[in-house]
């Protein structure tokens, strides 16, 4: 008897996107459902590395374009179509970086909150702590960034952030321990 | 004999279950942190909570949507511009056509109008 072999990505759990990607691949059209799946998520991570909402705009478009592009060329081979389309995400914030001529950006701290809680109380302290730590994170190293916006703003583990960074996962480790230890020593000195 | 595993692969499973909703203490202590480990594991809990996902703009995702609707439904149009000589030779060829059609019709209406004038004369 043989058994239908599932697809399965790095970390061994099925890729929850193959379905849809298989449709996008067959029409077109399904795309949109994969585009609205993960728009918020590879918009917060341009937005979190570029610092600015238009760039980050710009970039996230490219990114869907590209990755619509080049959906039937994807084949499912470990890392799953979540690491496929951060990469492509990553390589169009390296290539906005590269056009603006500046490898470090600094205006984080100063854009407008991403939410507002009901609470006006709470909302000021939150706001505040969101400004501190996107301040820290402004002063991360590059590599250690992207680490820790795909970790915790996109939720990614670090077998898939080893696949669109293309490091290993022992390496995506060793630079979240290290960007993690840069963060609560840059905090530490703000609080 | 089982290798031990080193802390930042002990932080990546403690970091796990801090994203899957566990506090910052119950998260160290299943990883066997000392008090250095939970201060990382507190500010990997403080990452977590100022790091929120941006809002997007309604515009933009409109925008964006529409864009990639239709460029999903633009096939034809897509496999045209990957051939730009067939769309040149499409583009003279028509062209050509529109020509004689246009020089066609002139030569009609010119004879028409002239055996009109003839008639009335």
């Amino acid at each position: 008897m043989s058994a239908v072999s599932r697809p399965r990505r790095l970390d061994g759990v099925p890729d929850p996107d193959l379905v849809d990607v298989r449709a996008a691949q067959a029409d077109r059209a399904a795309f949109a459902v994969l585009y609205r799946r993960y728009l918020d998520r590879v918009y917060g991570y341009c937005f979190y590395l570029l610092g600015d909402h238009h760039d980050a705009e710009d970039t996230t478009e490219r990114t869907f374009l590209a990755a619509l592009d080049a959906i039937e060329r994807f084949r499912d081979q470990g890392a799953g179509f979540r690491s496929w389309l951060f990469r492509i995400a990553h390589n169009q914030v390296a290539n906005a970086l590269r056009s603006r001529g500046r490898r470090r950006t600094y205006p984080l701290e100063s854009v407008a909150e991403p939410m507002a809680p009901a609470d006006p109380a709470a909302e000021i302290g939150q706001a505040d702590e969101a400004r501190r730590v996107r301040r820290a994170l402004a002063m991360v190293a590059e590599d250690r960034r992207q680490v820790l916006v795909l970790r915790f703003v996109d939720g990614l583990s670090s077998r898939e952030i080893g696949a669109v960074l293309d490091r290993s996962p022992g390496a995506v480790r060793v630079l979240q321990h290290r960007a993690l230890r840069d963060m609560r020593e840059i905090l530490a000195a703000g609080d | 004999m089982p290798r031990t595993p080193t802390v930042p692969e002990r932080l990546d499973r403690a970091l796990e279950q801090l994203l899957a909703g566990l506090s910052p203490s119950a998260a160290a202590a299943t990883a066997g942190f000392d008090a250095p480990g939970r201060t990382l594991l507190e500010t990997a809990d403080r990452v977590r909570a100022g790091l929120l996902l941006p809002p997007v703009a309604p515009r933009f995702e409109a925008r964006l949507g529409a864009r990639l609707a239709a460029a999903a439904s633009g096939d034809s149009v897509a496999w045209v511009l990957r051939h730009p000589g067939r769309l040149i030779v499409t583009g003279a060829v028509g062209s050509a056509v529109g020509v004689g059609v246009t020089a066609y019709a002139v030569w009609r209406s010119t004879r028409r109008s002239s055996t009109v004038r003839f008639l009335h004369r």
